[in-house]
């Protein structure tokens, strides 16, 4: 596909939005000549072509910084798209784990109702997350990160059921306490230098800052951490991820554990290392890393229901990335990222599969289940490789990335935080374990032994395309540090990004 | 007039923190997060705000004293940044309303210590 590089950036925003309002009309003729079908299509067509996109950006651009001005207004007037490594390596995971997920929906949501309200929301909450990885201007980078939020609120209470309304409540409470923060820190940045740009930004602060940060930047830095940190998931503000993750469709589920998790924390690092500097806030990010990965692994312990242990352990799996980030030197942050590469893949691979589990037996409380191995083999198989990729077990992923995030603490001298998250990774043993006898092994339940079901390959295929993820990011790790090199130069030498913004 | 807005906004902000935080009903917690971004959006006003200063508008015919007019002119860019952030606002206003609506028609109660459904 030859397309000119250079509208590309734009149009991998645009497409997503403009599907977005395309298909609430397509849905009305559709249903007219009764042709729902096509739409879902149509909605894959989107994803699909913005999928190309990115790939061609990233391939396009692989290892340099571009910039790309709206309008043809430079930089700091206008607003800017910067595809910079971290931008570039974050699209990749949001672009293909949205494109799987939408695959899997278009059999998954097929009897559901209200679909064009459905889709229409996916398209908004994808073009939210990719204008929050390409955007430069800080912004911008809050509408986009506001467009991804609201779409997901709605997206949590699409059931209408009790449970997930409440699990929406709650998340849009908090959600919203949490951008007003981020809006806050923004607010007050503004303040101080004048420039909303984030390059610009970066050389302001520094000239602010040469005599030591001023208190307003450090209380600006304080809300931003903690705004982005009630929409990651951080251990203090944790309280709505697991109601949230339990209340949505098993597809918002999935998008939000592997994508706008992500998000938060893509975003957080670039305004941390951008504009702050590295050094400032490491200590910071390694307690909360520390904190969030021990006390999300205890709470997922006592969990039965599938998709709450699952949301706990994603939580705790966010400790590890942000660890890693935290400890500063170029393994540690490379190690973060691509552990964030990793959580997507496996623990989008375990919440599709609990997808899977959860429509044919009607009932997510792992007591109920039990000896589903037999019953369904493939899926146990599936789910085995995913809980043997979160723990950490030689050939697969999440093994390269958790001994990166160890070494790397060992080199910048934490040996003993480092062999603290060492030690709780034997906690994602003890409760993956717990959760696989539950519902693979033991005696079955009734609901078990009175299922009779054949398996669904289109549901079985995006679990399948992960599975594959799993083991060769496993086998072949130098592809995912690879991916992460040009994330971490530009996070270790801001003047990277600074140049190429104003060259 | 301009020494009291900031007084304001921190009493707007913590006010609304405080309706949050530390009220049960969900009406009065949206009440809350509402007065709490308002209290962000005088912040943001304010930074704008110059006293008796104009409309940043530049005729080309007053090209040659631009800088003497940028000297007297209001900062729009707040102006535009404000707008953008009262209609996110208003979108999630509406939402979460709607939301407690629809809670309230299931469970006939607006005291958030009874939206316990998800914790067993």
């Amino acid at each position: 596909m030859v397309l000119d590089f250079f509208h590309s950036p734009i149009l991998v925003i645009i497409i997503p939005l403009i599907g977005g309002f395309i298909t609430p009309g397509l849905s009305l003729v559709a249903s007219k000549y009764s042709l729902t079908k096509y739409r879902d299509y149509i909605v894959f067509g989107f994803m699909a072509t913005t999928f190309l996109l990115i790939l061609n950006t990233a391939i396009q651009g692989w290892g340099e910084i571009y910039v790309y001005p709206l309008g043809g207004w430079e930089p700091p007037l206008g607003i800017s798209v910067v595809l910079d490594g971290l931008g570039v390596f974050i699209s990749l995971i949001v672009g293909s784990i949205s494109l799987l997920i939408l695959y899997y929906s278009l059999d998954f949501m097929k009897d559901k109702k209200r679909l064009s309200q459905f889709y229409t929301l996916m398209l908004f909450l994808i073009a939210g997350m990719l204008g929050v990885s390409y955007t430069g201007d800080i912004f911008n980078l809050y509408v986009f990160f506001e467009i991804m939020s609201i779409a997901s609120y709605a997206l949590i209470a699409f059931y209408r059921t009790s449970d997930s309304i409440e699990a929406s409540l709650k998340y849009i409470i908090i959600g919203s306490l949490g951008t007003g923060f981020i809006l806050t820190g923004i607010v007050i940045l503004y303040a101080l230098t004048g420039t909303l740009n984030i390059a610009d930004l970066a050389v302001r602060m520094s000239l602010i800052s040469s005599e030591g940060f001023p208190l307003l930047s450090l209380l600006a830095l304080g809300f931003l951490i903690v705004g982005f940190g009630m929409k990651v998931g951080m251990i203090p503000f944790h309280a709505w991820l697991p109601d949230a993750y339990q209340g949505a469709p098993i597809p918002v589920t999935t998008i939000m554990a592997g994508g706008t998790g992500i998000i938060g924390i893509s975003s957080l690092l670039r305004i941390v290392y951008l504009i702050y500097g590295n050094g400032l806030a490491n200590n910071l990010l390694l307690g909360l890393g520390l904190l969030t990965m021990i006390i999300g692994a205890l709470l997922a312990l006592r969990q039965y229901r599938l998709k709450r242990l699952l949301a706990y352990s994603s939580i705790s799996q966010m400790g590890y990335v942000l660890f890693g980030l935290g400890i500063g030197n170029s393994l540690g942050i490379s190690s973060g990222l691509y552990h964030m590469l990793n959580k997507a893949i496996f623990k989008s691979l375990l919440f599709l599969l609990a997808g899977i589990i959860i429509t044919r037996l009607k009932t997510d409380n792992m007591k109920e289940l039990g000896g589903l191995a037999k019953k369904m083999p493939i899926t146990a198989v599936f789910f085995a490789v995913g809980s043997l990729a979160l723990v950490g077990i030689p050939p697969f992923n999440g093994f390269v990335t958790k001994a990166g995030i160890f070494y790397g603490g060992m080199q910048a001298g934490y040996p003993v935080l480092s062999t603290i998250a060492a030690f709780s990774a034997t906690l994602t043993v003890i409760y993956i374990i717990r959760a696989y006898i539950l519902i693979f092994l033991g005696e079955p339940g009734d609901r078990v032994k009175n299922y009779t079901g054949q398996n669904n390959y289109k549901l079985l295929l995006p679990a399948f395309a992960l599975v594959i993820a799993c083991i060769v990011f496993g086998i072949f790790p130098g592809l995912g540090f690879n991916a992460t090199e040009a994330a971490q130069e530009v996070l270790l030498n801001p003047e990277l990004y600074i140049e190429a913004v104003f060259p | 007039m301009m020494s009291l807005n900031f007084p304001v906004v921190v009493l707007l902000f913590t006010l609304g923190l405080y309706c949050i935080l530390g009220k049960k009903n969900i009406i009065k917690i949206i009440i809350g997060l509402s007065i709490m971004t308002d209290g962000v959006h005088l912040l943001l006003i304010s930074l704008g705000y110059r006293s008796e200063g104009i409309a940043p508008i530049v005729p080309s015919s007053m090209l040659e004293n631009f800088s003497e007019i940028a000297g007297l002119a209001v900062d729009p860019v707040p102006q535009a940044l404000v707008l953008t952030s009262i209609v996110i606002n208003v979108c999630i206003l509406a939402l979460a309303l709607s939301l407690a609506i629809h809670k309230f028609r299931q469970q006939g109660s607006t005291n958030v210590q009874d939206f316990n459904n998800l914790k067993n």
